[in-house]
């Protein structure tokens, strides 16, 4: 150990430099230093970009605890949630990442989640724990950053960036979509609708789908939707059929689409499609027809548009351009005073009309203002003949008042219309009378004249009286029908109807058409003084017939005598039995319900017939009447002329009876002698067997069921009737009775033939009169009378094949055919 | 570490110091050496009289500890997510949810533990730096006040524990999770550093006074 000293004072005298002095240690807080502000830094950097998303309302939304998502990543924080300066929305500013935030651009679209509960299932259920939270969706380009977004208050229905295509459909109603719907393509979920908006003027309900890729590429021109919401029942011959597309889209509705063809023209930008309501109707509409594409346009009617609903058509020489889309009043100004009118509106698809596609409203309206300017009128016209319903048709016509397109800025432009002529009616009318005039009356008529024929030769016997007795019976039956008090109120209905027939005539005695009846009662006249002068000649006529009487025909009469003597040996019982029976048969047919519920069916329809002719009288039935009668006054006119050669004949009947009867008397007794030795018993039974054929017919289950279809044959007539009434068919009838007056002009035309047939008629009696002279030769005439005979017995044959006839097809009966 | 037997002098009277009587003692053990002496026999401590870099360090650590000692109270310490729900607390902030909640012995200790003693921890050691700076003999207020410091320093560690041992314990996915934030590396970088600046100080610099008549 050294000695102690004191210790050296550190004598170093200078002091060195700070610089020197500094110890390694010094490195720490700068470092320290340098680490925080790195630190800081950092986080200011990271901090991230600010933005302003405004919301209705921020329910559940935290400052500094709700996130920002991105595809359930978060990707930023919600730091402030104050007001926008008027307090009208939430503004939410949310901090998001460096590395996201260039990808937000101005499309993004944000949305609050929330937990939600819907038809399509149950979404958001973690934010029921965690608190709410809002999603971000944005395409994966960088782009543009924009700061300020405008929240959604539903999740959008397609995420930005989706491939895809969004398509707008229109429709009228509404109801049966939902946001969210989806939209199938032959059952498969492709797509999803949006929320239905109103179009700007409020006729249509617009609404946006998106069709995901790659069924967009399906979309084309061609492409329809309907709505298949609800389901469907529907009857048919394979049973009872339930039809729903699917669950949820009975809940929510649903949309369907589907290409009527391949290869349709691609979509020009701004198609709207149209939304069908049935899958029918989308089908049938090769052409798009309905809101999408229609130009709006007016219609005034001064005339009734009873029938006319909408959803009419709208039809263009026959093809269908448009629809109905509504009807309604309008008081409109006039120079007499405010009148109300009848405004229609419709809806006209200019690409059916030929115009190009996409063609604007615009032109549209120019092409119809140059098609008025032409001559395009708008007019009611029925469907169909006896249907009440309207449609709107647009036709050109060369002699009509000008008008114009009337276009106003409040309304929408409006046609012109013109009354309607109902042309079609009177065409189908037409063809009624046609085929009433093609029916076989000719060969019917020829039918019924030998039925009678044989009939008569029938009647001819005595035994046939022995059937009365069914008949009584027969008739208690009638007059029961007869005494029931439909039928004694028929009388009543009837006087009333005869009251307005009065009324009627009056009417028409009123009108000119008692001058054309007086004028034709004078050539009434005239053809009296013919006949007149015809009947001078008839003295000697008298005379000759007499003599006729006295002398000859009591001799023929003694053959016939002979010949009805045989006849009676003829067996006949069998005849009158198969008679008997089936006017038993008639009896009981009689007695039916149905045939006693006939009178009531008559009288309410004698109850329509009224009221028809109520409106007949109403309506300018009355004029055409008298020209009708004026036609009848000229055929009149005819017939006084034929008339005029009337006494000419007379006279060759005189010189027949005369001279050529009494030889055809001996004739005929001869002949008579000759008959008696005929075998008429192939004849009789030839008879038994046609009327066992008609009892046979007769109680036939479909004969006994005929009433039945009478009554509902009547009563359709009566539904007829009322509906003619109401449909206001008698504008129409008197369009008919023009026809009909026509036809009166043709039957005039055709009377004036008469004389010439007179002048045949009388050739005819002078021919006549060479026959009967021609018959004193005895065997000629004999066999023709065999031979008429002999056709007698082919009649009955006829009868027996019309029987059969019958029975086939009891039908016939009532349709005369 | 350093109570030697001379914190009980009276500071009225002039002491006489190691360094005085030419003897350098060991600042681990206290064994004292005559002057010259390279390193403790006893515990191998290298030995020096006076550190005389001593205060650069303690300024510089102090420094240090002072500038994290900010973000560790700016960022958040914990990082609480419950169902969903993600919270950062910052110190402070925690102590006032304390407070909040009822807590307020919890947050005594804490605002104490975090906020108080690091604080206190600052000044005292600037203040006995700036003291030896300024030459004046220390008394053993001082001695006292650097024993504290030194003894206290490591308790301010009980946030960082706690965070540590809540990160490790609660981590029940999305029920509950809690995560260490950026402050708490901060503050115990912090309490490290202060500790470091601490025992940087060479206490017996508190007993020299400057030579009469010239500054140190």
């Amino acid at each position: 150990m050294t000695e102690p000293t004191p210790a050296d004072m550190n004598v170093t005298p200078p002091k060195k430099s700070v610089l020197r002095n500094l110890s390694f240690v010094w490195v720490i807080p700068f470092l320290a230093l340098a680490v925080s502000l790195g630190i800081a830094w950092q986080s200011f950097a990271d901090r991230g970009t600010l933005i302003e998303i405004s919301f209705e309302n921020a329910s559940g939304v935290v400052a500094g605890e709700t996130t920002l998502r991105y595809r359930e990543v978060v990707v930023g924080t919600v730091e402030d949630v104050g007001f926008s300066s008027d307090l009208g929305r939430v503004i939410v500013s949310v901090r998001v990442d460096n590395d996201v935030a260039p990808f937000i651009d101005a499309e993004a679209l944000f949305w609050v989640v929330r937990p939600e509960v819907s038809a399509r299932g149950i979404s958001g259920l973690s934010t029921v724990l965690s608190g709410v939270y809002i999603e971000g969706a944005w395409d994966n380009e960088p782009a543009a950053e924009a700061r300020d977004f405008i929240g959604m208050s539903s999740p959008p229905l397609t995420q930005p960036g989706r491939p895809g295509k969004r398509i707008t459909l229109a429709t009228d109603d509404g109801t049966t979509i939902s946001n969210g719907s989806p939209v199938l393509f032959r059952g498969v979920e492709v797509g999803r609708l949006e929320t239905p908006r109103l179009s700007a003027d409020g006729r249509t309900v617009m609404v946006d789908a998106f069709i995901d890729a790659p069924h967009d590429a399906r979309l084309t021109q061609a492409t329809r939707f309907w709505d298949t919401s609800g389901f469907k029942l529907s009857f048919g011959t394979s049973g009872f059929a339930v039809d729903f597309d699917s669950l949820a889209s009975l809940v929510t509705g649903g949309v369907q689409f589907d290409n009527l063809y391949d290869d349709g023209d691609p979509l020009p930008p701004g198609y709207v499609f149209n939304l069908y309501e049935e899958e029918e109707d989308a089908r049938r509409n090769t052409l798009v027809r309905g809101p999408a594409q229609g130009v709006p346009f007016s219609i005034q009617f001064s005339e009734s548009v009873n029938g006319l609903e909408a959803g009419d058509d709208v039809t263009y020489q026959g093809l269908e351009v448009g629809v109905v889309t509504e009807l309604r009043s309008r008081v409109i100004e006039s120079q007499f005073g405010p009148e109300l009118s009848l405004l229609v509106n419709v809806s006209i698809d200019p690409q059916r009309m030929g115009l190009e596609a996409g063609t604007t409203p615009e032109e549209t309206v120019d092409f119809f203002r140059f098609a008025v300017d032409s001559g395009m009128r708008a007019r009611l016209a029925t469907e169909s003949l006896l249907s009440s319903d309207l449609r709107i048709e647009l036709v050109v016509l060369d002699d009509v008042a000008p008008a114009r397109l009337r276009e106003d800025d409040n309304d929408l432009p409006r046609l012109p219309s013109v009354e309607s002529n109902l042309s079609d009616f009177t065409a189908t009318a037409e063809g009624v009378l046609e085929r009433i005039n093609a029916l076989p009356i000719e060969e019917v008529m020829q039918r019924a004249i030998s039925l009678m024929d044989s009939v008569e030769a029938l009647a001819r016997n005595e035994d046939l009286q022995r059937m009365p007795g069914s008949a009584v019976a027969l008739l208690d039956d009638t007059r029961a029908i007869v005494g029931s008090e439909a039928i004694q109120s028929i009388p009543a209905q009837l006087d009333a109807a005869v009251t307005d027939l009065t009324d009627l005539v009056a009417e028409v005695r009123e009108g000119g058409a008692v001058a054309s009846l007086n004028s034709a009662l004078a050539r009434l006249d005239e053809a009296m003084v013919g006949i007149n002068e015809a009947s001078r000649q008839a003295p000697a006529l008298t005379q000759n017939l007499t003599k006729l009487t006295e002398e000859e025909i009591p001799a023929v009469l003694a053959e016939l005598q002979g010949v009805a003597e045989t006849a009676q040996t003829l067996e006949l019982e069998g005849l009158v039995g198969s008679a008997t029976q089936t006017l038993n048969r008639i009896d009981a047919l009689i007695a039916q319900d149905a045939v006693q519920g006939i009178p009531d069916a008559v009288s309410a329809a004698i109850d329509d017939v009224r009221e028809v002719v109520a409106d007949v009288r109403a309506e300018g039935a009355v004029q055409t009447l008298g020209s009708s009668l004026r036609n009848l006054d000229r055929a009149m006119a005819d017939i006084s002329t034929a008339t005029q050669d009337a006494p000419a004949v007379t006279r060759n009947l005189r010189q027949i009876t005369e001279t050529d009867i009494p030889d055809l008397l001996a004739e005929i007794d001869a002949v008579a002698t000759k008959a008696q030795e005929l075998e008429l018993q192939a004849l009789v039974d030839s008879a038994t067997g046609t009327l066992n054929r008609v009892d046979a017919l007769v109680g036939s289950d479909e004969t006994l069921d005929l009433p039945g279809t009478l009554n509902d044959a009547l009563t359709e007539m009566r539904l007829a009737l009322a509906e003619l009434r109401a449909g206001g068919v008698v504008e129409n009838l008197n369009a008919t009775l023009q026809s009909a007056s026509d036809a009166a002009g043709s039957v005039a035309q055709s009377v004036e033939d008469l004389p010439q047939l007179t002048a045949r008629l009388e050739r005819l009696v002078a021919e006549t009169e060479t026959v009967i002279t021609s018959y004193g030769e005895r065997s000629d005439f004999s066999t023709q009378t065999l031979s008429a005979l002999r056709e007698v017995q082919s009649a009955a044959k006829a009868i027996s094949n019309l029987a059969r006839e019958i029975e086939r097809s009891p039908n016939s009966l009532i349709f005369g055919r | 570490m350093s109570g030697d037997g001379m914190a009980n002098v009276e500071r009225a009277q002039p002491v006489l110091t190691a360094r005085a009587a030419g003897l350098v003692g060991c600042a681990e053990c206290g064994h004292v050496y005559p002057r010259g002496t390279p390193q403790c026999d006893l515990c191998g401590t290298p030995l020096v009289s006076r550190d005389k870099a001593s205060l650069q360090k303690v300024w510089a650590w102090l420094l240090a500890g002072m500038v994290v000692y900010i973000p560790a109270n700016v960022y958040p310490m914990l990082r609480t997510s419950t169902l969903g729900k993600t919270q950062e607390s910052t110190i402070v902030g925690g102590v006032f949810d304390l407070i909040d909640h009822g807590s307020i012995g919890v947050a005594l200790i804490v605002f104490v533990a975090s906020v108080v003693i690091p604080i206190g921890k600052f000044i005292a050691i600037a203040y006995l730096a700036l003291r030896v700076k300024s030459g004046k003999p220390g008394t053993s207020v001082h001695l006292h006040l650097y024993e504290l410091v030194e003894f206290i320093g490591r308790w301010s560690m009980i946030d960082v524990f706690v965070v540590a041992i809540l990160s490790a314990l609660v981590q029940l996915n999305f029920v509950a999770t809690i995560n260490p934030g950026i402050a708490a590396v901060s503050f115990a970088l912090s309490v490290a550093f202060t500790m470091i600046s601490a025992n940087s100080f060479d206490p017996r610099l508190i007993w020299d006074a400057p030579p009469e008549g010239a500054p140190v």
